[in-house]
This record gives C-alpha cells, structure tokens and sequence, in this order.
C-alpha cells in the first residue's frame, strides 16, 4: 500500500524530479559562483590562513582595466589607426549597418529587440574601435583584442577548411570512411597535449621542418617572440583540433541533402559551382550557422593553447583573457581575476547573443 | 579531352579527381604527421632530438624505450595516480552528467513546464541576499543558505496570488543552454573558495561534481534533440498500459535513444578527459589529472620531449579505441544535433 | 526526338536490375514504363536521363549515341516523384532556373516563365514559395519547370503517386492534354494501371528488369503476351484456372471448357475476365460453381465464387441478388478466353 502511494506521488511529480539535479547543479555551480563572482570583482579579496579577508572597492578593480595601471594589459597600447586599422573599423561599421538596416525593414520590432540592440551594437562598435587603435605601428594588443584575434580569425579559418574538407569528403570518392574516422582524431587529444606536440614541430632548430625553416633563411627566427607569429602558432593549433568538429557536422549537413534537387538541378543543366551555390549552400546554411555559434562560444574560453605553447608571451601577446584572469589568479590578486573573468562573459555573451540574433535565427526562419 | 569535363557518367572529371583527393590527402598528412612526430619522439634519447630531426626510426637513429621506462617504471605511481583518477573522475562524471541530463531533456522535451517569472525572481533575489550575508557579514554559510531558503518560500506563499508571466519550456531549455557561454574561469575562482570552505578541495568528489555541471548543457542540448525526434506513439500506448512516467523513460525512451546517449556519452568523456584548467584550480596531488602531468612537464626543467610524448600517447590511446568503436553512431549522433540545430 | 533504349542492362554491385532491356519510342509518342516497384521501371528512366550510368547496352536520343553523355547534356527534362523543387526559391525562380543557368537575359527568362506559368494556371503564384502550396500545385510547378527548356524528351517519375485520388484524375486528363498540344515525346513511369491504360499510346511493362510486352492499352488488355500480363492489367485481375489442354478441350478439376485450341499441354492454364462470364442456373454453362461472396459496386455486382479449389469472379448485374453458399452455373464467352503454358507464355 505505502509503496503504491510513493509511486503515485513520484509519478504525479516526475516531471520536477526529472528537472531538479540538473537544476539543482546548474544553480549551485554556475548561477550561484556567478553571483559571487561579481561580488568578488567589486572587492579587494584576500585568501588569509584559515579564511579570508574581504572589502569591498567598489569599481576600482574595473577602472584599474579600464583606464589604470592594467589598462596596458586588457586594452592594450594604443597607437595611430593603420591601414589594417581602418579596413577593422570599416569591417565592423558595415556590419552595424546592416544590423540596424535588417532590423528597421523588418517586421519584427520589438521592446526587447530595441534594447538589445541599443546595447549591444555601440558594444560591438567600441570592440571594432579598440582592436583597429592597438593593432597600428607601436601599438600592442591587449588581452581582450588578442582574445577576440583567436575568435574571429580562428573561427573564420575553421569553418572555411572544415566546410572546404567537408564538401570534398561528400564528393562521390572512395575512402570516405576512412577519412571520417582520421580527421575525427584531433578532437581527442587533450589540447595540452596539443599545445605541446606543435611547441615541439614549430622549433625552429631541432623540430622536423628545421630544415625547411633553414633553407629560408629562418633558421634563427624564433616565433614565439614576435607576437604576431606566436598568435599564429596558437591559431593554427586551436585550428588542427577544432577544423575536425567542423568537418564533421558539415559533412554530415552534406550527406543528409535531398539527392533529388541534386539530380533536378543537374538535368537542369547546372554545374557543380551553381549546385553547390545555388542549391546545396542555402540548404546547409541553418547547420553551418549553428556550428560556427558553437565554435565561438567554445572559442572565447581558449587558455590551455596559449598557457603551454607561449606561457601567454611574448610579454602579453598572446594572452587570451581567460588566461589573463588565471594569471591575476596565480598572483593572488583575486579582485581582479574576478573582474578580467567577469569582462569575458559580459563580452562572450554580447557577442554570441548577437550573432544568435543576427544571424542564426534568421537563417533558421528561412529554412522554414 | 578537357581535364575538367567527365569522360564516362558517374564518374568525375579527371582533373577534379586528382585535385580532390590530393587536398583530402594532405589533410589527412596534416592530421597524421605530428601524432608519428610525437609516436618517434617518445622513443628519441635526448641525443636524437637535439642533434636536429630524426625522421625515421631504425634508419635515422635507434629507438630506446627509455622514456617509456622512465615514465611507467621510474615515475611509476606518479604516472599511474594521475592515470588512475583521469579514468575515475572522467568516467564517473560521464555517468552522472548522461543521467542527470538525459532525465532533464526527456522532462522538457516531452512533460510541460510553467514556472512562473515571479518565482524566479523570488528565487534569484534570495540567493543575493544569502550570498551577501555570507560574504559581507561572515555569516555561516550553512545558516544563510537555510535562511534563504527559509526566505524564499515564504516570499512565494506570500505573493501566490500575484498575476505574473509564465516560462515555458523553451526558456528553460534555453537557459540550461546558454549555460554553455559561461567561461569556465569566472566560476572556477567562487566553486575554487566554496570547495576550499567545504575543506574539499584536491578530492575526486569536488572534480566530478563540478565535471558533471559544467558537461550538462551538452547533455540536454544534444539528448533533447533526440527525445523529440521519437515518436510519441510508443510512449503513450506504455502509458495507456499502465506505465508510470519513470518507467516509460528508463524501458521505452532511453533504448530507443542509444544512438544518440552513445555519441553524447563519448563527446562528453573526451571533454572531461581532456579537461585542464578546473582540474588545476581544484586539485594539487592527490586529485591530480593527466592534463595537469603532461603540464607539469614542462615547469621543473626545460622542455622534456621525449616524456612528454610518452604521457600524450597514453592519454590518446584510450581515446581513440573508444571512439574506433563506437564511430558509426558518432556521426548519426552529432549530425541529429546539429542538424535540428 | 525518338528514344531507343539497345540491349540496357544495369547492375548495382552484384545485385542485377535490369536485363537486356530494348524499348524504342516514337516521335511525340507518350509511353509509360508499367510495373511493380522493383520492376526496374525508374531505374530505366534514370539511365534515359543519364542520373544512372549503364552497366551494358546503350541509350539513343533522336539517333545519337548518349550513352556516356552528361545529363545536363541530353536535352531531357524530368519531373520527379517528390518534385524536387528548390525550397528557398519561389514558384517563378524554380521554374526559371534551368533558363538561368544557361545565362539567359532576366527579361527572357520573365517572359518565358509566364507564358509555360499560364500554360499551367500557375499565374498568381509565381511569388509563393513551394512550402505553401499545395500538392497539386506543386506537381504543376514540377511540370512548368519541365517544360520551360523545351526538352527534347519528357520524363516524369510517378509524378501523380503523391496526390490525392480526385485530383489525380483531373490530372491525368490535364496531363495527356498538356502532352497531345506539345507534342513532346513523353516517357512516363507508374505502378498505377489506369494512369497506364488511359494515358499511354504504347505501355511497356516491366518484371523483374525483363520487358514483359509493348503494345498498344487495347492490345495490353486484349491481347497479353504472358501470364503476368493478363494477371497485372485490369481489375478485378483475370481469372485463371490451372489444368491441362487437349485438343479443343481444357480440363481442370471437375471442369472441362471447350477451346479454340489444337495443341496438347499438359500442364496449361486458362484465364478469362470477370466481364466476359456471367451468372446462369446450374449446369446452364461451362462450369458450375457456388457463392462465396458478392459485392454490390455501385454499377455491377461482383460475385466471388468456388469452383473445385479454385476462385473466380464474376461481373454481375447491378440488381443480381443472391445467397452464400448458392450453387450456381457461370456461362464464358468463348472468344474471350486466354491460354497459358506452364512457362506463362501464350498459347494461341
């Protein structure tokens, strides 16, 4: 009898009880540390034997970012736009542009969509600004612009080689599942093991392309002191692991196309670039955007590459801001380490909403 | 003959054969060639690799096991805890994060929700205060979380009869989710002090409970997907029979899922396996992973190829045989995700 | 444009599906590919297009070897079984695409589409998209984008299998309509026999990657080849008993029918349509027989009966009424019965 009553009442409450660990852990793991974390970044903390010491500063740890003494650090130096500058803050204007212009000629105005977009497209715009006035002669990134170099350049070369992989493994070739299951492995190595295996390939006297390095003339260019080729050693390791994630999910999107608007367009007399462009290309463009969505989310958490590879150096070159926090951690500067963190997910979640917002959803309304 | 145009049907051009398998196998040289680097290195004696690239085993230069010794024989439980507790923590996460998540889509893809907004609020409101009271004024950490919950249920009685906008399933979904964007770092430094209060820090237990939240996001994203594509017919004639909720998940929904929980179950242990960062926050030596041993490699002295090479095999070598076995639902799982997007 | 299809054989892997095909079809004739699924009736179709290559035999339009040609090169258009229409592109861009890829001028392509968009009444819609319109609607827009390139051959896939059944006769009045005033050579692929019947001016039916007859609907149904001929067209199917054939008789169980037939076979079968026989008293015809079942279709009555082990079904009058298990006699035409060998081949 009492064991029938507790089935009842587990069934009358399945649902909930389905929901709870998982909303019991998300609360306590990552709603609540948030809550503290922004607590923590408005405070000096100070981890003392047996607990800790704690005041609050209010925004100072942000003003030292911001404008003080670390400005150099998450900001970067400033220096005159260059050319490579203004082509930045074109890029990013014309991209603000056609968000505002979209949103005016539809027919989907809303409160929250205003709001949005009031914060969030200055938001954009000042990144575009920043990245465009540390990039000039003299000028030196700082841990939000070499953050938002691995994201938007790392995912840009990710998704054109993963999709380009993607569409030749989809072509009618032989091997298909043996090249699945190879480009797959990357994703399995840890990526502090990746890290190392490429310090180890990239050494310019003793690693394997030594004597293609010494034939150019290379021989004694270290890359990880120039910042700009130890960000590109970073790079072309975080893309090694993630070009594979890519490649699968595309090559899948290829795979389940409806093989009859293949043929119709090829009786139709189409060749393969206007199949491609015309037909296939629209009909992945859902998936595509959703994986490029995943990657730059991923993308923004990037630590373990630059950490091993560089140790975030030349100086800060090729600190990523997760690091940059990890770093303030290391030197018991808790306050900011909460503050850098903080700025990451304000900054992540800007973007990624955005481009959600920009871009995915309308894809997905046309696919419909 | 063009070396583009199709000489017999179905079949490619030429041209564009060789053009397209070409790239296929440079990539697949690219993909290929650093893991052979690293296999060589770690039977390279410290001669090999300084006296400039050694391509060849046998032929440019006489493999030792050396490294191999050094690392299993040498190093022994030095190499073998880490070990041990990456295969503990990794699997054991796996588990509890499949479980937990799995029974989270199931509920949002196929039972209704309607929380109210209200309540969450409520809800948020009285966890500042608890935080707040913790932090600011020292209070026991214990008494401020009953004292907010305390808070919290009262404030709900109280406003019951307040109208106000419902959630639906969706917004949770979403919300679980977006879980995703927060970078690990901002709630490694909170969980970091919280485990340190708990005096849990370096315990396996700490790592897998932080493993299984971070991972549930990927669960519910890529299960949910999964439990609305099955068809309801099957359930709802179990529930005609008799069948109480829970049953119908665990004897009708999850079999029929397997392709997708064996693809989310692999994503998820390779993340968990290959995860550095908590595990550096949250352990020292006892708890200490593989990720942070291959780390380490580097900090006492300078950069020691030939164990490190040795320490990247063994953490890929499990890996890979998973995956070699359960390839073919990989790409079904991850395509449905994705796919739906 | 004739079509030829010489000694086509096709094997996916080591699974053979068609076997030393030979169909020629006429100028403007419209000849439908009659079958089972299975019967390698689109896998015909698909080797006319050039989606499909050969694995022996060759394909001729209009006397020239294509063989090895690319589809896009064959002058052929299809319209497919699920329509293949591109879903981002409206009904006026669909139909316009094969002119588009030719880099006709935009003011040429608008020009065309609407002159075949009124052909098929689809004026008005030329601004939808596929996903809002109807099944019908579809099927015309299919069609339109067939006939915009003015092809040499016509293929159509099933294109009638995905519609509903009073829409699908309209259409296949419209269709052999559409078909005599284009005057196009039409090869059309079904498993359904009165798209078959009504709307071909010769039928090939395939089984079993074999041609079992090309002829004329009349003579399909007067006049089958086979066995699986007379068994496959028409409904209620033909009935068949299975006996022996002395000169001028067929005997079979307690059944002996005279025939117009001097051979002697001893393992032969004998069909006759349920048109052809009627109900008299008992013994008032060549075979006796009791009532298993009747059926009341409106404008006849079917009637099901036993005759020693086997059935056979008789068309009735609208008002014939009577009991089960009724003994009763069913009369022949004897010009109307069909002789079978054991292989199935006809005896005439």
């Amino acid at each position: 009898m009492a064991s029938e009553k507790l089935d009842n009442w587990l069934d009358r409450h399945s649902a909930r009880l389905f929901l709870l660990p998982t909303v019991l852990l998300i609360l306590s793991f990552s709603l609540f540390p948030l809550v503290i974390s922004a607590w923590l970044s408005l405070s000096r903390f100070k981890l003392v034997a047996g607990g800790y010491d704690i005041s609050y500063i209010g925004w100072l740890n942000y003003k030292k970012l911001f404008t003080g003494s670390q400005q150099f650090h998450f900001l970067g130096t400033f220096a005159p736009i260059s050319l490579v500058g203004w082509l930045i803050i074109a890029l990013t204007a014309a991209i603000l542009f056609w968000g505002i212009y979209t949103f005016l000629i539809s027919r989907n105005i809303t409160v929250i969509g205003v709001i949005g977009r009031l914060i969030a497209f200055p938001v954009l715009g000042w990144l575009g600004w920043l990245v465009a006035s540390t990039t000039g002669e003299g000028g030196r990134l700082g841990s939000l612009s070499t953050t938002l170099y691995y994201v938007f350049a790392g995912v840009t070369l990710q998704f054109l080689m993963g999709t380009l992989l993607a569409w030749l493994c989809a072509q009618n070739i032989r091997g298909r599942a043996f090249f699945r299951l190879v480009f797959f492995v990357p994703l399995m190595v840890t990526p502090v093991g990746i890290a190392y295996m490429f310090r180890m390939l990239a050494d310019m006297s003793v690693g394997p392309f030594s004597p293609i390095w010494k034939l150019f003339g290379l021989g004694e260019f270290s890359w990880a002191a120039d910042p700009w080729s130890a960000r590109m050693v970073v790079i072309i390791g975080d893309s090694w692991q993630w070009i594979p994630f890519i490649f699968i999910v595309m090559l899948a999107a290829f795979e389940s196309q409806s093989r009859d608007e293949i043929e119709a367009a090829e009786l139709d007399g189409a060749s393969g670039w206007q199949i491609f462009k015309d037909i296939t290309w629209p009909s992945v463009v859902p998936v595509a955007a959703t994986v490029v969505l995943i990657r730059i989310i991923e993308a923004f958490k990037i630590v373990d590459l630059p950490n091993v590879l560089t140790n975030g150096g030349p100086g800060i070159a090729t600190e990523s801001l997760t690091l940059h926090s990890f770093i303030e951690w290391r030197a018991l500067n808790l306050g900011g380490s909460s503050s850098v963190a903080y700025l990451l997910l304000v900054v992540s979640t800007i973007i990624c909403v955005s481009y959600f917002q920009l871009v995915v959803l309308p894809m997905r309304r046309a696919r419909e | 003959m063009s070396w583009f145009e199709s000489q017999k049907l179905g079949e490619m051009a030429p041209g564009t054969k060789v053009i397209i398998y070409s790239l296929l196998w440079f990539w697949a040289f690219v993909v290929v060639f650093p893991l052979y680097w690293v296999v060589i290195t770690s039977f390279k004696l410290p001669v090999h690799v300084s006296d400039g690239p050694d391509f060849l085993p046998f032929i440019d230069y006489q493999p030792s096991l050396h490294a191999w010794k050094y690392i299993f024989i040498d190093l022994g439980s030095d190499t073998f805890r880490p070990y041990l507790n990456s295969v503990i923590i990794a699997s054991i996460s796996t588990v509890f994060a499949m479980i937990f998540g799995s029974m989270a889509a199931y509920a949002l893809a196929r039972l209704h929700f309607q929380p109210r907004l209200i309540s969450i609020v409520l809800f948020l409101i009285a966890l500042g205060l608890a935080a707040y009271a913790a932090i600011s004024f020292g209070v026991d950490w214990r008494l401020a979380l009953a004292l907010g919950i305390a808070v919290f249920f009262f404030l709900v009685r109280a406003l019951q009869r307040v109208p106000s906008p419902r959630l639906g399933n969706g917004d949770i979904l979403f919300w679980v989710i977006s879980q995703r964007i927060l970078p690990p770092i901002v709630a490694a430094l909170p969980i970091y002090i919280m485990f340190q209060q708990l005096h849990i820090l370096d315990t396996h237990f700490a790592i897998i409970l932080t493993y299984i939240t971070v991972n549930l996001p990927i669960v519910v994203w890529l299960m949910y997907d999964f439990f609305v594509s099955i068809p309801r017919d099957i359930e709802e004639s179990a529930g005609l029979d008799g069948a109480s909720k829970i049953r119908i998940f665990f004897e009708m929904a999850l079999p029929l899922a397997k392709p997708g929980l064996a693809a989310t179950s692999l994503l998820v242990l390779i993340l968990s396996w290959n995860e550095y960062l908590l595990a550096l926050f949250l352990s020292t030596a006892k708890a200490q992973t593989i990720p942070l041993l291959v780390a380490a490699q580097n900090a006492t002295r300078g950069p020691q190829w030939w164990y490190m090479s040795v320490l990247i095999i063994i953490m890929i070598v499990p890996v890979v045989l998973l995956t070699i076995l359960l390839q073919r639902l990989i790409s079904k799982g991850l395509l449905l995700g994705a796919v739906k997007g | 444009m004739t079509v030829v299809l010489d000694g086509i054989s096709k094997s996916f892997g080591n699974t053979p599906v068609l076997h030393g095909l030979d169909i020629n079809v006429e100028e403007g004739e419209f000849m439908v590919l009659l079958g089972a699924s299975g019967s390698g009736k689109s896998t015909a179709l698909r080797m006319i297009a050039g989606l499909e290559s050969t694995t022996a035999g060759k394909v001729f339009i209009d006397g020239r070897d294509v063989t090895e040609v690319l589809p896009k090169n064959r002058n052929v258009a299809m319209v497919f079984q699920s329509y293949a229409l591109y879903p981002h592109k409206t009904v006026a861009e669909n139909i316009g695409y094969p002119l588009k890829v030719r880099k006709l001028p935009k003011a040429d392509i608008e020009e065309q589409v609407r002159d075949v968009a009124g052909q098929v009444q689809l004026l008005e819609l030329l601004e939808r998209y596929p996903r809002q319109l109807s099944g019908g609607q579809r099927q015309r827009v299919a069609l339109a984008r067939a006939m915009v390139r003015r092809p040499a051959v016509f293929l159509m896939d099933e294109p009638l299998s995905n519609l509903d059944a009073k829409l699908r006769g309209h259409m296949r009045t419209e269709l052999k309509r559409m078909q005599h005033n284009l005057g196009i050579t039409t090869i059309y692929v079904t498993h359904d026999q009165v798209e078959a019947m009504t709307l071909a001016d010769r039928v090939a039916i395939l089984e079993g990657g074999k041609l079992m007859q090309l002829a004329p609907p009349k003579d399909i149904y007067n006049d089958p080849a086979n066995l699986f001929v007379a068994q496959f067209i028409g409904s209620p199917p033909m009935n068949l008993l299975e006996g022996s054939l002395a000169p001028g008789l067929f005997t079979c169980s307690d059944v002996a029918i005279p025939v117009n037939n001097s051979a002697r076979v001893a393992q032969a079968t004998l069909g006759v349509r349920p048109e052809d026989c009627s109900v008299v008293a008992p013994d008032a015809g060549q075979m006796n027989a009791t009532i298993y079942a009747t059926e009341l279709l409106g404008d006849h009555t079917l009637v099901t009966a036993t005759v020693g082990d086997s059935i056979v079904t008789v068309k009735a009058a609208k008002d014939y009424e009577a009991a089960l298990d009724t003994p009763i006699g069913i009369a022949i035409e004897s010009a109307a019965l069909y002789l079978f060998d054991r292989t199935g081949e006809r005896l005439r």
